[in-house]
């Protein structure tokens, strides 16, 4: 109901206004209007693509040709510092590496020293190996006079251990022996 | 039906070139679409300019016409649209100038409330003062007396959407002409 109400009182609104005049629309002027909004629409990005290139040509040139400014020698004074800071650097990784070799070498060494002192004296080993030798035939020459009672033969060992070894122990032994040999046969 | 074949025709006539066409299209409906672009404006009559920039987006997009729906309810879209951008090209004015627009409106308003001896012109001033997405339909179904499956269509928005927004203006409408609908 309030519907129909709304609607017949709108109706009667719009007619009270009464008829619009008659509107002449130019097609004409249409026309126009849509040739040049076309033109515009294919010129625009054209145009605003040159006067791009155009800014941009003008700002390389401003770069090229300009005198240095503040800011250059700002970045000219760091890049400065930024070689130095690199040469402080690489002395000083220079140094480390020279403290590392030095290092390495000192352990080699070491080791090295430690190698040699764990090989025997070869001297020690020869005055062993002459000591047993003498003590070898000291002991033949022992088992020869008071075992098997061959005399001559044990004279001949101490003899040779005497001519052999004369600064050895065993050579002192052995002239005791021939001593002792000498007094019994007196 | 004819009307559409007609349609059809007129827009193949303006895509193989024929000039005709176009004026032919305007001869037609270019009553249609003042009287719809008034109605929508607020009933100011001076509809000429707006009636113009309608006919120059449909020159422009009449390529793209696919036919889908009929010619009329195509350009009352593009009338509805056209009259969205007045109205804001218009209330962009007023914000600039809003301190002596406020002054002006006001005295006006005054000696109007005075002088306003006709009703009709408070519905009208009512429906004018609807926002935008409860008058195109009020006119649309009300005023211009179109099915709400063609409204739906012109709108671009749902049915139930459409019968909601209807259902709020009138209840809007109530509220603002209630001594006039009781009468």
């Amino acid at each position: 109901m309030t519907e129909d109400k709304i609607k017949n009182l709108l109706q009667q609104a719009d007619k009270a206004a009464g008829r619009i005049a008659p509107v002449e629309v130019n097609v004409s002027a249409i026309r126009r209007r849509a040739g040049r909004k076309n033109m515009i629409m294919m010129v625009a990005p054209l145009a605003s693509a040159a006067v791009i290139m155009l800014a941009l040509s003008i700002l390389s040139m401003m770069f090229r040709t300009t005198e240095p400014t503040m800011e250059h020698r700002k970045i000219a004074l760091l890049e400065t510092q930024i070689k130095q800071l690199q040469a402080r650097t690489d002395a000083a990784l220079s140094l480390i590496q020279e403290v590392l070799d030095q290092e390495r070498r000192q352990s080699r060494l070491n080791e090295l020293q430690a190698q040699l002192a764990s090989i025997p004296d070869p001297l020690e080993e020869v005055r062993k190996q002459v000591d047993k030798t003498a003590f070898f035939l000291v002991y033949q020459a022992d088992r020869l006079y008071r075992e098997l009672n061959q005399t001559d033969s044990a004279v001949e060992n101490y003899n040779r251990v005497i001519e052999l070894f004369p600064e050895n122990r065993w050579a002192k032994v052995a002239r005791q022996r021939l001593t002792e040999i000498e007094n019994r046969k007196i | 039906m004819a009307e559409k074949i007609d349609d059809e025709l007129l827009v193949e006539q303006f895509r193989r070139g024929d000039e005709t066409a176009f004026e032919r299209i305007v001869k037609q409906y270019s009553a249609d679409v003042a009287v719809l672009a008034n109605r929508l404006l607020g009933w100011p009559s001076d509809i000429e300019d707006v009636t113009q920039d309608i006919f120059l987006a449909a020159f422009v997009g009449l390529k793209k016409f696919r036919c889908e729906c009929s010619l009329k309810s195509w350009l009352f879209t593009i009338t509805i649209n056209k009259c969205r951008t007045n109205r804001y090209k218009r209330w962009l004015r007023l914000r600039r100038f809003s301190q002596e627009i406020y002054k002006v409106s006001l005295s006006s308003a005054c000696e109007e409330k005075y002088m306003d001896t006709d009703e009709f012109k408070h519905v009208r001033r009512a429906v004018a003062a609807l926002p935008p997405r409860y008058r195109e339909p009020v006119v649309l179904r009300y005023i211009q007396e179109i099915g709400t499956d063609e409204i739906s269509r012109i709108l671009g928005i749902s049915k139930n959407t459409l019968n909601v927004r209807l259902s709020r203006a009138r209840k809007r409408l109530r509220e603002d002409l209630a001594e006039l609908i009781e009468l």
